[in-house]
């Protein structure tokens, strides 16, 4: 099991290497205090966790930057972007270098995959405080009656999931292909769950999170939530932080402490529970 | 200087075809280039008016003033900075007419150049979101001109039409939406009063298209979705669904198959047809989408009044090495086992040139223009399909382990890419600047994407040659052999020209313009233009003198990608000049 701690580990050996004064490697938290605005990175279209409406950012993402910012003293700048291609693509265009056309760099990116090797592959980044465990799980409308048969029998039935996405391989890709006829894609996983309101599907299959975010939202009691694991999809789940500079461990160190009081004080949960969703610890730290 | 015909002059399609044939007197319009002089631009030679110098776009000009006998002793004219901050890659192809070069800049910029001095007339800067982030750099790869507009696309994915004289907008429109990825970065292709796009980018799963537009107000007369199942739109009415849906495509992964159109299109005034390539299917990894997935990774010929899809060649079926088939399909004419035809050629990503029958699309020749394909042992004739190596196919996503690597080659950047090749109607040969790279491909146990889990492909590119990667090659497009190569140690990521003074141009990243014998290969001038060329280069005559010119500013794709491949560019810098040649005067 990774440790909170094992993280930053490797990103302090980085910074040996790299030569980085103290007194620049302290600057970014005074920095956030002296300008008064903490800029935050979102992902655009990333409901439950991130979307526009209202000409505002909503989410438990946006919700938590701002938090964050409050709990820092200072003005929150949710920005939402799309994503590139890969996390690597993102970490560079928030985070660490900015846009080619001007987009200036973040302080910090929510929802940043607490993982070793992205750790790693990004070694101008940063990632801290480890939010939430996320995994995925298959919801069932009416008619899919027992939402707990093997994935196989759900043949014959609309399958929802996100296109290109771990749900999408394994209802594609599993169990030799046969289910693979039966799949309708959707831009977003909450949108495949949403599908099942609008008897667009019959059974979803999103992350945590998306599934019960839409199914609060939906407030239909004919939706019934798989209970029994998803045998052999293709993640055992992952632990969500965020990213900072990493020459930015005092913000980050702060940002960890922030959200280490906001966990012990119940104020998290409740922040989820706001969107539908049941807030669960990070398995690491 | 090219004749112009006067407004009105130009009348009925039958006499346009007529007309084709001429080389006009040298008269000059007031109110800039017709739809006619568009067509007749391959053989009029006091101006370049079209990406492609020519609608077909063999990049050849009948001139011969500077030629293989004289051309070392060609000297800079001028050179002109494009300013500002703004550098990265310079991918674009100046056009030439009354006295201007009009030329695009990175970060979607349009320069108007005296063409006697270097003097900047006028420049365009499109004002950008700055939430855009390219895939692939911030490149542009020409304008477009007709009556009193020039007209390109930028990365917001616009187009803007611009009064030529004074660089004022007329009308901008947008083609697709920023927002949701796409963007815009091909040359516009102008067929009669209609200016026909391709995409580019857009969210995961967004289909390809082409669209054709009134030239003088940006209204969209006709749209095309590429892929099957989708439908077509004319005026404003549906006009037929493309292909037929379901057909190679299982469940509704046709509604989001990707193939987008990013490199533009050719005309042929001969056919009346217009070609435009189709990029790669979605999802990337083959084994979640069986089929051929028509029309990803194809050349499509399409009615250019009506966007009516004539015929298809898909060179690349089920792609799953990321082949796009958005490289251009040049028309030439030959004889072909005593037969004289109308065909097509193109050079693909996927490492095959391929000639085509352009009335129909039947595949007539099919020969490695690189060292290496690991994909696929030859194309077979009488099928028109790959014979495919199953073997070196990258596998089904797992998840649970490391997958097995796989050797691809070419990488999934291409034995081609969107630099764009010439025909000489002298030589007979095609001159392809080729790539020899692989790729080590191999599926992820753990990748992420959007901050969630994700099965992705792992890859590391690698030259499969000790002593180059780039490779400008002659091609004769009867035979399908190798007439000559130079190679490059650096890749090559720039167009080509030829010309009737037997010559073939071309760039490198190493900053130098080149000129070869067109016949041997024979190395016979070079000009070291400060930065890596990429751009495409152009000749035309003015005041009695023959005048060659391109652009200089390395970047484009090839920069993103490390390893083995980033050590023969890494010492190049940045740039973002015009440089413009020609022979002393005696």
């Amino acid at each position: 099991m990774i440790s909170r701690r094992g993280l930053l580990g490797s990103v302090a050996a980085s910074l040996v290497l790299s030569i980085v004064p103290a007194r620049i490697a302290a600057a970014p938290l005074a920095k956030v205090r002296d300008l008064g605005v903490l800029r935050v990175a979102v992902y655009q279209d990333n409901r439950p966790w991130s979307w526009s409406a209202d000409g505002a950012v909503k989410g438990i993402d946006a919700d938590l930057a701002r938090a964050i910012a409050a709990e820092l003293g200072v003005r929150a700048d949710v920005v939402a972007f799309l994503a590139g291609d890969d996390m690597g693509d993102d970490l560079r265009n928030t985070v660490w270098r900015g846009g080619l056309l001007g987009f200036q760099p973040c302080d910090a990116m929510m929802h940043v995959p607490f993982d070793h090797k992205l750790q790693l592959d990004n070694d101008q980044v940063a990632i801290v405080a480890p939010y939430y465990r996320e995994s995925f799980a298959a919801v069932c409308g009416n008619e899919q009656s027992d939402c707990e048969v093997p994935p196989p029998q759900f043949k014959g039935r609309r399958l929802a999931a996100e296109v290109d996405s771990i749900p999408d391989m394994y209802l594609m890709g599993g169990f030799g292909g046969v289910l693979r006829g039966d799949v309708v894609h959707f831009r977003s996983g909450y949108d495949a769950v949403a599908a099942i309101g609008q008897d667009k599907a019959d059974v979803a299959v999103a992350t945590r999170a998306q599934v019960e975010a839409a199914t609060h939202d939906l407030a239909n009691p004919a939706i019934k939530r798989r209970t029994s694991p998803l045998q052999a999809i293709m993640s055992p789940g992952w632990d969500i932080g965020l990213a900072v500079k990493e020459n930015s461990r005092t913000l980050g160190d702060a940002i960890e402490a922030i959200l280490a009081k906001m966990t012990a004080d119940g104020r998290l949960a409740a922040m989820f529970a706001q969107h539908g969703v049941t807030w669960r610890a990070a398995l690491a730290g | 200087m090219k004749g112009k015909f006067k407004n009105g002059i130009t009348g009925s399609m039958a006499s346009i075809a007529t007309l084709g044939l001429l080389i006009a007197a040298p008269l000059q319009a007031a109110d800039g280039p017709t739809a006619q002089d568009l067509v007749n631009d391959a053989g009029s030679t006091g101006d370049v008016l079209t990406y492609g110098m020519g609608p077909q776009a063999q990049r050849f000009s009948p001139l011969a003033k500077v030629n293989a006998d004289n051309v070392k002793s060609m000297v800079p004219a001028f050179a002109a900075s494009l300013g500002g901050e703004k550098q990265r890659g310079q991918e674009s192809q100046p056009l030439v007419y009354d006295g201007t070069i009009y030329v695009t800049g990175s970060y979607s910029r349009l320069y108007a150049f005296d063409s006697h001095t270097g003097e900047k007339k006028w420049e365009y800067d499109a004002r950008l979101p700055d939430g855009i982030m390219p895939c692939c750099d911030v490149v542009n790869r020409g304008a477009a001109i007709m009556g009193d507009k020039v007209l390109f696309a930028t990365l917001d994915a616009h187009l803007v039409a611009l009064n030529r004289h004074t660089g004022k907008v007329v009308w901008n429109k947008a083609i697709a939406d920023y927002q949701a990825g796409y963007s815009a970065t091909a040359a516009p292709l102008i067929v009669r009063n209609m200016v026909i796009t391709g995409n580019s980018g857009g969210e995961f799963g967004a289909v390809g298209a082409i669209q054709a537009r009134n030239v003088d107000t940006g209204e969209l007369i006709w749209e095309r979705p590429v892929i099957e199942g989708h439908m077509g739109m004319l005026n404003g009415k549906p006009n037929g669904i493309t292909g037929k849906t379901n057909a190679s495509w299982q469940g509704d992964l046709w509604k989001t198959g990707g193939g987008a159109t990013w490199l533009g299109g050719t005309y042929d005034p001969d056919t009346n047809l217009i070609f435009f390539g189709t990029g790669n299917p979605a999802p990337w990894n083959s084994h979640l989408r069986p089929g051929d997935n028509l029309y990803t990774a194809s050349t499509l010929a399409l009615d250019p009044d009506t966007g009516v899809i004539k015929w298809h060649y898909q060179t690349t079926p089920h792609d799953g090495w990321d082949f796009d088939g958005v490289n251009e399909f040049i028309p030439f004419d030959a004889t072909m086992a005593g037969k004289p035809m109308k065909l097509g050629a193109k050079a693909d990503r996927n490492g095959y040139f391929y000639v085509i029958d352009r009335t129909n699309g039947h595949l007539m020749g099919a020969s490695k223009f690189v060292m290496e394909t690991t994909w696929a042992n030859g194309i077979n004739l009488k099928t028109g399909r790959p014979n495919f190596v199953d073997a070196n196919r990258p596998g089904p996503p797992n998840g649970s382990e490391k997958g097995t690597s796989v050797f691809s080659s070419p990488s999934f950047l291409g034995g081609k890419n969107w630099m764009p090749m010439a025909y000489s109607k002298d030589t007979g040969l095609f001159y392809v600047p080729s790539n020899d790279w692989g790729m080590d491909i191999w599926n992820e146990p753990i990748a992420y994407k959007k901050g969630a889990a994700y099965l992705g492909a792992g890859f590391t590119i690698r030259p499969v040659a000790p002593d180059h990667i780039g490779a400008l090659r002659a091609m004769d497009p009867k035979t399908g052999k190798i007439v000559w190569e130079y190679k490059n140690k650096a890749p090559l990521w720039g167009g080509v020209l030829t010309t009737a003074g037997n010559l073939v141009f071309t760039g490198t990243p190493e900053g130098y313009l080149k000129a070869f014998d067109a016949k041997t290969g024979t190395e016979l001038w070079k000009f070291n233009t400060g930065s890596g060329v990429v751009g495409s280069p152009i000749t035309w005559e003015q005041d009695g003198e023959q005048y060659v010119a391109v652009m200089s500013g390395w970047g484009g794709a090839v920069p993103l990608w490390g390893g083995e491949v980033a050590k023969t560019f890494k010492d190049i810098s940045q740039g973002g000049a015009l440089w413009v040649f020609k022979l002393p005067k005696s």
